[in-house]
């Protein structure tokens, strides 16, 4: 699924027609919607800020350089959206406390899709679902995009680092510490 | 066996992050280890799941948006292709207008009309000329003057001095 540029548009592309910026737009939307959902649980936002995302790709195209793939360089993009957007978000306190910002910190808990499975089946994984989700809000905003990128993203521990600027040691230890959450919350989910 | 109390806890979390040959080690001989990753692991997998399909869109959508974002970026485009062509002309502009602004005749204070005082005139001239030397009018005088020094013996002067003395 990943795509580097050098196949689209050669190595040291300074610069791309609309159309292959439409190619990698077309290619690679789900993946920095998704992400970008997770990481601010709001549909309208992360809908906003994956537009964002491309423009800002498309603008600073010349920065790439072709080091990482195209998608880990979006990513990182959408990251760094995310983080500024997740910044503004703890300003607007009053927001939050008047109700104007209902729509975000939605918990996807109803979207387990198992139809063989039980209806106490059904029930014991929205719980773990719903406690997994527990710790990630509780965890640091850099600690969860990590957590999220490896479990829903399924992202290797280097694209990790890659894609948040951090050293794959920082990745491990906050996986670490994440993990140890969601071993304590699913052993006392209270 | 109750997980809290597994002594073993680190080893589940290091082979859960990445591969860890040591945690593999462990866990290959310990069943209790085996069995909590195995869970930790199932509930990650329901979680990954959850969230891939709570951010699963029908294919309209991401039509609609890549819609959107070529429209967005056609307008950036243009807008910084208005600006460069604009911004050279701008600049010309300012440069005209700031040469022009330099260029233009400052307004000199009005010089107060000066009345000609002619005697004034006249007598700065002949100060002048009495600084200068002896003034053409008077160049005969001076002459006389000269040659009736001259024509004075220089014993007179000199006996005046010598009396002058013999004073003291």
């Amino acid at each position: 699924m990943e795509t580097t540029l050098t196949p689209v548009l050669g190595a040291t592309a300074q610069h791309i027609t609309a159309e292959e910026f439409d190619a990698i737009v077309r290619r690679h939307q789900r993946r920095v919607h998704r992400v970008l959902l997770m990481l601010l649980r709001d549909a309208d936002e992360a809908d906003n800020l994956t537009q964002e995302c491309f423009l800002k790709a498309y603008q600073n195209f010349s920065s790439f350089r072709g080091e990482c793939s195209l998608e880990t360089w979006l990513l990182r993009i959408a990251a760094n959206l995310a983080r500024d957007h997740a910044r503004s978000r703890k300003t607007s306190f009053w927001k939050r406390l008047l109700g104007f910002d209902d729509g975000a910190d939605e918990v996807p808990t109803w979207h387990i899709a198992a139809p063989e499975a039980s209806p106490e089946q059904t029930l014991l994984a929205r719980e773990e679902v719903r406690a997994v989700w527990a710790v990630a809000d509780q965890l640091s905003q850099q600690q969860r995009a990590v957590f999220l990128l490896r479990f829903v993203e399924e992202m290797e521990l280097h694209e990790i680092a890659t894609a948040l600027g951090l050293q794959v040691g920082s990745v491990k230890a906050h996986l670490f510490r994440a993990l140890q959450n969601v071993r304590g919350k699913l052993r006392d989910p209270r | 066996m109750n997980s809290s109390e597994n002594s073993h806890d680190p080893l589940v979390e290091r082979a859960l992050v990445g591969f860890d040959l040591a945690a593999e080690h462990h866990l290959a001989n310990c069943a209790p280890c085996q069995k909590e990753r195995e869970r930790v692991q199932e509930a990650l997998q329901s979680f990954g799941a959850a969230n891939r399909q709570y951010a699963h869109r029908p294919e309209g959508f991401w039509e609609q948006q890549a819609a959107r974002i070529r429209v967005a970026q056609q307008e950036r485009a243009h807008r910084s292709r208005l600006t460069l062509t604009l911004a050279p002309g701008l600049a010309a502009l300012v440069l005209l207008a700031s040469v022009l602004l330099h260029r233009a005749p400052v307004p000199t204070p009005a010089q107060p009309a000066v009345q000609v005082d002619y005697d004034h005139e006249l007598l700065v001239e002949v100060e002048r000329a009495m600084q200068n030397g002896t003034p053409m009018s008077l160049q005969a005088a001076t002459l006389m003057v000269e040659e009736s020094d001259s024509s004075r013996p220089m014993n007179s002067v000199n006996s005046a001095k010598e009396s002058r003395s013999h004073e003291n």
